[in-house]
């Protein structure tokens, strides 16, 4: 690691390594937001996950078939770590730990393979049955290895990752009904429900390849590779067609009537001095109506778009502009501090989205709350104008790198944090003239 | 494990499955993927159309292929002087496979790619199939200005009827072709084509020219037929396959100055073929197996890949007899890209090496060895 620079695993293990449950922030947020002064306020509130101390990143957050909050409490940077999912309860305003994932799906985390360490923007509601579906990411080592690589172990049938773990969660009775390997040796960036037709899609990982998984058979039929460079979402339309994105920023669609995977001819918005190279989904809302989605993409200089996928043969993009700051174009920036994620539609029909705010040199990691922030926006559909909010506010650590949103049943948002030992999530409570009930529904079919 | 285990990392155990684990991509030379397509200016094959399978060289350096998937496209690609294209001639009627290209030389501009002929053989709903196409001049500026004639495509019709084309390949003069189906060996004169079929053969694999003119090519499990151009004679089982493990359908290489062919068992055993002098013994053993497609660049060294789905890369020293693994496909100049899966190789040039990407969305991949130091 360079003194002035920061990767992925170093971002990763130098979160914070606060402890503090239940830290209450709101006034603090406002404050620092300048909010105050009547405009409505947002109580922000973080969660850490205390109870698996050796969790070090969240990256799914989604509301399940029962309205309530589920996050997953990833162990990745940890030899041997195991991921446990977690719901928020309400009623005790904490976090339930649902189960250790590695012990259901018989591949515990001291199995000397690399391990069922996380669930990745893959968790998928089922509205008819109540069932939640996860499948599982790799990256987390053997217990006893510092590091995995999937592309040098790909071959090693004592230390490759078995499979990413397709779950069946029944929120009603809370327990697992039954589970099956999603990917062999592969892990699940990311998970999409077709619940008309009982098909669940997946993206793959490292191979990029596109997975259709049908869940009255249980049989998994594998497309082929979409490119090089993980796409973080997939979204449906109205006509069952799945889409995601390639390596140059082409939208590419599978359509269940041709049964091919197509490749748009326009590339998603990026910026001018961008080829649009990377500019891959890095998360999908779908608007309340289903007309139209809203994205980000995973790449500095984040761009927010609205797609509309009903309409003509490819879809009309509209460029919302970037979501982060202006900065020095001739430094490289790290993807852990430009960065937008947390897309959720709130019950008061607005987009709130969380972004990345910094204040000193691109290369520094941001140390404290002021130097990396979580700012939450909310975006009027109608009129594209879009305002502060809030910030998440970390009590000990930044905050400006969110995963997922997600909007729960009192109408309150979530959001999925990276960046602090243990991880934790974020509760955004709306104010009440911007809350109602079921604010879930229509619920987002994917992770 | 609800506490993180403590790992030494200054352990040499870890140390070195740190070095190992850095070692993981392109560890040796260069790799540049180059997309199918006039980047730029033109969009690359569909996606699921993209499979390369097949490739011929000129000498010039003028590269033809053949992709496989939902529709087979061929196509012809120059990296040297002011190109830097893929150019794709077209798709044959119905066909999903492209088995082998040939290319065809007709008459006093042997050596150059203007006026010759590409030859194709490729499967399908209709059977496998000879199907040809003009080369088109690639000395175009494409920097500056370009044109392009029309091409177009004739099918010379079935090889064998109803049974798919295995694999074929150019004499050295590029006058003719010999090519296999599932059940028959069959030749076919390169400028005006017509199949002529030879005769049977349990082929398998793919066939290769041999250092005194001769055709071999797997014969069921443990031999190789040869045919002899030159008295058209095919002899089955003409030669037995050394002692290994012959599942997997063979590759090989070719060393263009010495005529010597390599070829791996299915475990990755490498071994060397003379027409006179027969099979060598075991030369080394890559990392994986089976052994993909490789070739010999003009130092002698040997380049392929090995493994299934996500294949690594090899390189055999006959000077060292030394068999190493020079890790993922990764290609970071231009194009970022990994490459997982090849179906075929050609010595360009000037002795780089251009693999054809076996894989949706499938690149040309143009390997530049390291250059070995004068004092070692």
């Amino acid at each position: 690691m360079k003194e002035s620079g920061i990767g992925r695993r170093e971002f990763l293990q130098a979160g914070t390594g606060v402890l503090s449950a239940g830290f209450m922030l709101a006034g603090a947020a406002a404050k620092a937001a300048g909010l105050q002064g009547g405009r409505e306020e947002y109580g922000v509130k973080w969660y850490p996950f205390d109870k698996w101390p050796i969790s070090d990143t969240c990256w799914a957050v989604s509301v399940g078939p029962d309205g309530r909050v589920y996050a997953a409490a990833c162990a990745e940077g940890v030899p041997g770590g195991v991921v446990k999912p977690v719901r928020y309860n309400e009623q005790r305003d904490d976090l339930d730990y649902l189960f250790d994932l590695g012990e259901k799906v018989d591949d515990p985390g001291d199995s000397g393979r690399a391990t069922q360490c996380k669930i990745h923007y893959s968790f998928a509601p089922s509205m008819h049955d109540g069932v939640m579906y996860m499948a599982t990411h790799l990256s987390g080592p053997p217990f006893d290895l510092p590091v995995y690589s999937p592309w040098y172990s790909w071959h090693d049938e004592k230390r490759c990752f078995r499979g990413s773990a397709l779950l069946a969660y029944d929120t009603r009775k809370d327990q697992v009904l039954w589970w099956d390997t999603l990917v062999p040796k592969e892990g699940c960036r990311c998970l999409l429900h077709d619940e008309e037709r009982g098909l669940l899609y997946a993206m793959s990982y490292p191979r990029d390849h596109f997975i259709i998984y049908d869940l009255k058979a249980r049989k998994r039929r594998d497309l082929g590779r979409i490119s090089s460079i993980n796409p973080q979402a997939l979204f449906i339309d109205k006509q069952h067609r799945v889409w995601t994105t390639n390596d140059d920023g082409h939208l590419v669609r599978y359509s269940p009537d041709k049964d091919r995977l197509e490749v748009s001819p326009d590339i998603l918005p990026h910026a001018a001095y961008e080829t649009g190279w990377h500019s891959v989904f890095y998360d999908v809302a779908p608007s309340p109506d289903r007309e139209c989605v809203y994205a980000s993409t995973w790449a500095p200089n984040p761009y927010l778009m609205r797609i509309w996928p009903n309409e003509g043969e490819w879809p009309r993009i509209e460029s919302l502009g970037p979501a982060t700051q202006e900065r020095d174009l001739t430094v490289p920036m790290s993807m852990f501090q430009d960065h937008c994620g947390g897309l959720v539609f709130g019950g008061d029909g607005k987009l709130y989205y969380v972004a990345s705010r910094w204040r000193e040199s691109v290369h520094s990691l941001p140390s404290s709350r002021e130097e990396g922030e979580g700012v939450v926006w909310r975006l009027d559909p109608a009129t594209l104008k879009r305002e502060e909010v809030t910030l998440l506010v970390h009590p000990n650590g930044s905050a400006q790198y969110v995963s997922r949103g997600a909007v729960d049943h009192n109408g309150d948002l979530f959001f999925g944090h990276i960046g602090s030992h243990p991880a934790g999530i974020f509760k955004v409570a709306m104010p009440a003239s911007r809350k109602r009930p079921n604010a879930h529904l229509p619920i987002r079919m994917w992770g | 494990m609800d506490t993180e285990p403590k790992i030494d990392w200054h352990s040499p155990k870890i140390q070195a499955y740190l070095k190992a684990v850095s070692r993981t991509f392109t560890n040796e030379g260069t790799l540049v993927a180059f997309p199918t397509c006039f980047p730029g200016m033109t969009v690359p094959m569909p996606l699921e159309e993209s499979h390369i399978t097949a490739l011929e060289v000129t000498p010039d350096g003028i590269i033809f292929g053949g992709t496989s998937g939902r529709q087979s496209h061929l196509f012809v690609a120059a990296m040297h002087r002011l190109t830097g294209i893929v150019f794709d001639l077209g798709t044959p009627d119905g066909a999903t496979h492209c088995a082998a290209v040939c290319w065809g030389s007709p008459g006093p501009a042997a050596g150059e790619s203007g006026g010759s002929r590409l030859l194709a053989f490729v499967n399908g709903p209709r059977g496998g199939r000879a199907v040809s196409s003009p080369a088109p001049d690639m000395d175009e500026d494409l920097i500056q200005e370009w044109g392009f004639d029309d091409r177009k495509l004739t099918d010379h019709g079935e090889c064998a009827p109803g049974e798919p084309v295995v694999h074929a390949i150019a004499d050295a003069s590029h006058k003719f072709a010999v090519g296999v189906t599932a059940g028959h060996l069959f030749t076919t004169d390169l400028a005006a084509p017509q199949i002529r079929v030879v005769g049977e053969v349990s082929a398998k694999g793919r066939i290769a020219l041999a250092s005194r003119g001769g055709f071999v090519g797997q014969d069921g499990g443990a031999h190789l037929w040869h045919y002899d151009p030159s008295t058209r004679a095919l002899q089955g089982q003409a030669v037995k396959l050394p002692e290994g493990s012959w599942d997997h359908p063979l590759s090989w290489a070719r060393d263009a100055q010495t005529g010597l062919l390599y070829t791996a068992d299915t475990e990755g055993r490498l071994f060397s073929f003379d027409e006179s002098a027969g099979f060598s013994g075991p030369l080394g053993r890559t990392a994986l197996g089976p052994v993909g497609p490789m070739a010999v660049t003009f130092d002698g060294r040997v380049f392929g890949f090995c493994g299934d789905e996500i294949a690594n890369m090899f390189c055999y020293d006959p000077g060292l007899r030394e068999v190493s693994n020079l890790g993922v496909a990764a290609s970071v100049i231009e194009r970022r890209r990994y490459g997982y899966v090849f179906g075929d190789a050609v010595t360009g040039r000037d002795g780089e090496i251009v693999f054809g990407e076996n894989d949706n969305g499938g690149h040309l991949w143009i390997y530049f060895p390291r250059i070995r130091s004068a004092r070692a």
